[in-house]
């Protein structure tokens, strides 16, 4: 477990950037305390400091998790978002997608959300645009990168693509094994 | 002429052998060979083409003699081919030429007399058919048929022929005798005919939806997806509506809708069988499809604004989660809970009959327990085991009620209040005490059971031998074996259970209360099961309390907490707090002395049956749970060492201590008075407990026990916080700092990445977080920062400028006044000995004049240059006379010292000119002179009423002297005014000329 070199925190802030923009001091700069983000296993974890401190005690190949995975950077070094991230991206969330009942479940088995599906948008999305996907019962659903514009988004036929998944809670059941 | 398509043939023939060969079927017009090579250019195939000129017949034979014949090593194969392109082209385009030029030959052929008709008329000056300036009626010249008509228009003069009968007859039209019918219909003269398809008039606008469907383009139809995802119900009383909406293209929410009521009806159908609900449920269905409808008509997709806030779902038990039938169940319940709130309280009475009953008995029972408890110390272990089943059926649902109850008010009973109750409810007790015996579920089903119907339903279904298990779990881990169970000693019961849960120390206050009140409820009533009376206890914790102990004690319950909470963090206490606190000590207070006078009561009816000590009995129930009081055998000794381990334990303790407090007052009358009070000073809050370092205390104190030799103080405190302090805030220090360091950097990262965002400090987003009602702020003295809602009574009235002034006048006065007054009176003595000889009457008006002028001079003067203070007195002094420019000059100062003669030699003027000087410095210097004038004038700004000035004024205007007189003195002064004018001129000139030779 070390800390994230200039890179890695500019490629993560990057793309945590895309879903809450500058919201993203506030889970670096936290009045209830000092948080940090570490890598271990190429996983970025976030927790807070009394966690880190505790979490020093094991050994690096005994740890598997600390604090909350927010993604894991591939081989290529980029950041890939996982939906565990969601609780702190959540309600920072500068764009949002709610999806209606119907297509709910379709998104929760990985599939991208129409426009069929579509029940409200943020205004002024933009195109690839980061955006938390909310069920109509705003109980935030996962993550999703905007296909097209709100503008777009009005016009164009049902069955076109309007959000693309990135990351939905299904996967906490999906990738069960894999998401720590 | 025919294309054919030749293929088989070798790579050598060239088109001179294919034209030979075909040559022979007929005219060959073309041969156009073509190769294929593959990527080295080895040819693979060798076709061609040949447009010949050919008669069927010999086609028919040139294909039967050729196809399929071998020729220099290939077989040909021969086909009619289409057209060629080019060749098709071109004909085409020559057919199309062909054609124009028919055309044109026709247009040319039809075109031919009016081009030439046309000729003519322009040389005869007619441009297109108009002749300008020509009187209708006029013949064209060299155009015998055409007559020019009205509005100059050239017109033929027609022969008809009119055939009537056999006869036929010649009628010659001259459209210039008619010319008068011709009318103008296009003034413009241009030609404005609309094709009729154009004949409808066309809106213009924009793109948009609205100026579309103004002009009557209407979206096409799209016949609406039928939904794949959703299953289709069997309830075909909803069918057609839900077919309808689905046309609708329904929003959201009506998918939404529809989803969440399925379930919820075949859960209603399955598990809630009651018509209401069902009812109910279908109601609900109705309107949510009216709501739908209507949604349904506007725009399907909704966009909301950045600041759209998700509403928080997170607060209850129950998860929300995208169902609108929980929100329908809430909806109802919210509605249903007015209703629901009166069948607890009926079925309670059942138990509260009992209750009263028990509080009859009170007075044996406080003698009973001593007596009875001890033999019934080995209790039989069903009555046991069903009491205990009753409770922890109870216990288990706590949360949910909770849980389920905390939106519901609170109900406040009073014991007279279920008393009523119960007398009005006494026959509908039977049918509630039938429901009753059912305890409520566990907490699995915390969904259904939000009704008490609800949850009496779901009970009914639940098995009931599970129960016992479980509750047997719970008593291994919370409680001690209880003591056997007596309807008469309930309320001993409860005392017991109140002081165990004391000597257990367990944290949590609400947990102790609540359990301490089911006990109680559950205890008192012997047949009835308790689940009623939980439901109720549950709204109102304080109710158990009222129903099992007598009202003294319920008071001690409820009121004995605040204060030692206030005590608690002395800190946190705020003025109203302390006003409510106060109120309810003397409340408290009250509530003693009441218990007291009952204590002293049953203590007299006590008396002779207080003789077997009961020091056996209490020693075993405390024996029974508390292993750190063994050696304690006095009884009164045992409480007390039991309450000073409660005192000193944590302070969430106390209210519980507070109510044994009140508790064993009843009962421990042996106990004498004075005991009673130290116990009260037992429960203070000591002062070296207090705080965080107390906590500590405390807790090295709790690990000696309640030892008197080890118990501590503040002075341990000391030494033991500063140690360790110091090494966890280095080694801290440290790590922070590397913590600290790491977050800079990635806000600095994350600067970069945003571009212009601030840096941040770590308390703004706490600030903006915050939400403060303003209404509910209360001003408090203690507080630092409400200091800032003070107002500061400052007395700045006056301006700095003001003030300043003020100072300066303060401090010139004495040394500048000296100067200028003797300056001043020695030039004005001059003046005062003038006006003495001819006017005494003037004195006052001068002497007043004098003054005014004294001040006028000290304004005048800056208070930097005293040394000249002279030559500027006179200097002003002389400005009045001559021109007020004059004073910016004051630098000539011999100019000036002649000068100040001048005034001297007439007193007419002077006091005059003074007048009107210090006027003049009174305007302009208004501000200091209004401060310097006397209160008086500040009405008529320069005069006072009774001013002898005013009355002087005027004599000085008039003459106060003889003609004769004032005229010799007048011719004199005239020529001493002359000489002294030639002087000066004399003088200025001298002085001129001698300027440029210097």
């Amino acid at each position: 477990m070390r800390p994230l070199t200039d890179e890695e925190t500019k490629a993560m802030f990057e793309k945590l950037s895309k879903y809450i923009g500058e919201n993203i001091k506030l889970l670096v700069d936290r009045p209830d305390g000092t948080y940090c983000f570490r890598l271990h296993h190429d996983r970025v974890y976030y927790m807070s400091e009394k966690i880190l401190k505790l979490a020093t005690n094991f050994s690096r190949d005994k740890l598997i998790s600390v604090g909350t995975c927010f993604g894991k950077f591939t081989k290529t070094q980029k950041f890939r978002l996982h939906i565990t991230a969601l609780d702190f991206l959540a309600p920072y969330a500068k764009f949002k997608v709610w999806v209606k009942p119907g297509a709910e479940q379709s998104f929760l088995y990985g599939n991208h959300v129409l426009k069929s599906g579509l029940g409200r948008i943020t205004e002024n999305t933009m195109q690839y645009q980061g955006v938390v996907v909310y069920s109509m019962a705003d109980v935030p659903l996962g993550f999703g990168v905007a296909a097209k514009t709100t503008q777009e988004c009005r016009r164009v036929d049902p069955l076109s693509i309007v959000v693309f998944h990135q990351a939905d809670v299904g996967e906490f059941i999906r990738n069960e094994d894999t998401l720590t | 002429m025919r294309r054919l398509f030749v293929g088989g043939l070798s790579h050598a023939v060239t088109q001179k052998e294919l034209k030979d060969r075909f040559g022979k079927f007929g005219d060959v017009v073309d041969v156009e060979l073509r190769t294929r090579r593959d990527e080295e250019g080895v040819p693979y195939k060798t076709f061609g083409y040949i447009n010949i000129s050919i008669t069927d017949a010999d086609l028919k034979r040139c294909l039967t003699v050729l196809n399929k014949s071998k020729w220099k090593g290939g077989t040909l194969q021969i086909e009619t081919a289409k057209e060629s392109f080019l060749h098709r082209l071109a004909q085409e385009r020559r057919a199309a030429a062909a054609a124009a030029a028919d055309q044109d030959l026709q247009d040319a052929a039809a075109d031919g007399g009016k081009q030439n008709l046309l000729d003519s008329l322009s040389k005869a000056g007619i441009n297109n058919f108009t002749m300008k300036a020509a009187v209708p009626g006029t013949e064209v010249p060299g155009h015998k048929d055409w007559v020019v008509s009205k509005f100059g228009r050239v017109l033929p003069v027609l022969q008809l022929r009119c055939q009537r009968g056999n006869r036929a007859r010649m009628l010659k039209y001259d459209p210039s005798k008619y010319s008068h019918n011709i009318r103008k219909l296009d003034r413009d003269g241009a030609d404005r005919s609309t094709p009729v398809s154009q004949l409808t008039w066309q809106v213009e606008g924009g793109d948009d939806d609205i100026s579309r469907k103004r002009r009557g383009e209407f979206p096409s139809y799209e016949p609406r997806r039928p939904k794949k995802s959703r299953p289709h119900g069997a309830d075909t009383g909803k069918a057609p509506d839900r077919r309808r909406s689905d046309q609708n293209n329904s929003s959201d929410h009506f998918g939404s809708k529809q989803f969440s009521i399925r379930p919820t009806r075949t859960d209603a159908l399955g598990d809630l069988d009651s018509d209401e609900e069902i009812c109910r449920l279908m109601a609900a269905q109705d309107s949510s499809h009216h709501a739908l409808q209507q949604e349904a008509e506007e725009s399907p997709l909704e966009v909301v604004g950045q600041e759209y806030s998700v509403k928080s779902r997170r607060g209850g038990e129950e998860d929300e989660y995208d169902s609108a039938d929980t929100d329908e169940l809430f909806e109802s319940r919210r509605n249903l809970s007015p209703l629901t709130n009166e069948k607890p309280k009926r079925r309670s009475q059942s138990g509260e009959e009992e209750v009263k009953a028990d509080l009859s008995f009170k007075e044996d029972s406080g003698l009973e327990k001593k007596r009875v408890l001890p033999v019934l110390q080995p209790s039989d272990e069903e009555e046991e085991e069903e009491e205990e089943e009753e409770e922890s059926a109870g216990s288990s649902s706590d949360s949910e009620y909770e849980a389920m109850f905390s939106n519901v008010t609170r109900l406040e009973l009073s014991l007279e209040d279920l008393q009523r109750l119960a007398e009005e409810d006494s026959e509908a007790g039977g049918g509630s005490e039938g429901d009753s015996s059912l305890a409520p579920g566990p907490a699995e089903r915390p969904l259904k059971g939000t009704s008490p119907e609800e949850i009496l339903a779901a009970i009914l279904e639940e098995s009931d031998d599970d129960r016992p298990r479980k509750r047997k779990r719970r008593k291994g881990v919370s409680l001690p074996p209880l003591p056997a169970f007596q309807g008469t000693r309930s309320l001993q019961e409860a005392d017991d259970q109140l002081r165990r849960e004391e000597e257990e120390g367990g944290g949590d206050e609400r947990e102790g209360r609540i359990t301490e009140g089911e006990r109680a409820a559950a205890l008192s009533p012997q047949e009835s099961s308790s689940s009623s009376e939980e439901e109720e206890e549950e709204r109102t914790t304080e109710e158990p309390a009222a129903e099992a102990l007598p009202p003294s004690q319920i008071f001690s319950v409820e009121a004995a907490p605040p204060p030692p909470r206030r005590k608690l963090n002395p800190e946190e206490e705020e003025e109203l707090q302390r006003k409510a606190n106060l109120r309810r000590l003397s409340a408290v207070q009250q509530r003693q002395r009441e218990a007291e006078e009952q204590k002293k009561l049953i203590q007299g009816a006590l008396v002779n049956l207080d003789a077997p000590p009961p020091k056996a009995g209490k020693r075993i129930v405390f024996n029974s749970d508390d292993d750190e009081d063994d050696e304690e055998e006095d009884q009164s000794s045992n409480i007390q060492s039991v309450e000073e381990a409660t005192g000193s334990r944590a302070a969430a303790n106390q209210r519980a201590a507070k109510d044994k407090l009140s508790g064993p007052q009843l009962f421990d009358s042996s106990e004498d008075e004075d005991g009673a009070e130290e116990e009260e000073n037992r429960f203070d809050l000591r002062p070296q407990f207090e705080g965080q370092a107390g906590q500590k205390l405390m807790a090295l104190q709790h690990r000696f026990g309640t030892d008197e030799r080890f118990r501590m103080d503040e002075r341990f405190l000391e030494e033991e916080e500063e140690e360790p302090d110091e090494e966890a805030k280095s080694s801290l220090a440290v790590e922070d700092e590397a913590l600290e360091e790491e977050k800079k950097k990635s806000l600095s990262i994350l600067q970069n990445l945003l571009g212009s965002s601030k840096h941040p400090s770590s308390k703004t987003p706490l600030k903006a977080a915050k939400f403060r009602d303003v209404s509910t702020l209360h001003y408090d003295p203690s507080k630092q920062e409400h200091a800032a809602f003070e107002t500061k009574t400052i007395p700045t009235t006056e301006s700095k400028a003001a003030r300043r002034k003020k100072r300066e006048e303060a401090q010139k006065l004495p040394e500048v006044s000296s100067d200028i007054f003797y300056e001043v009176s020695s030039d004005l003595k001059a003046v005062f000995g003038q006006t003495k000889e001819e006017l005494p009457e003037e004195d006052e008006n001068t002497w007043d004049q004098v003054e005014e002028e004294e001040d006028g001079g000290e304004e005048e003067e800056p208070p930097d240059h005293p040394p000249t203070t002279k030559e500027e007195s006179s200097g002003f002094k002389f400005s009045f006379f001559e021109v007020d420019g004059e004073t910016s000059s004051r630098e000539t100062t011999e100019y000036k010292v002649e000068n100040i003669q001048a005034p001297k030699v007439s007193w007419h003027q002077d006091p005059r000119f003074h007048d009107s000087s210090s006027e003049e410095e009174q305007e302009s210097q208004s501000s200091e002179a209004k401060a310097e004038e006397p209160p008086s004038t500040v009405d008529l700004f320069f005069f006072y009423s009774g001013d002898s000035r005013l009355k002087d004024g005027p004599t000085s205007f008039c003459r106060s002297g003889q003609l004769e007189e004032q005229r010799e003195d007048w011719e004199e002064r005239r020529t001493m005014l002359r000489r002294e004018v030639r002087k000066k001129h004399k003088d200025a000139r001298r002085k001129l000329r001698a300027a440029p030779k210097s």
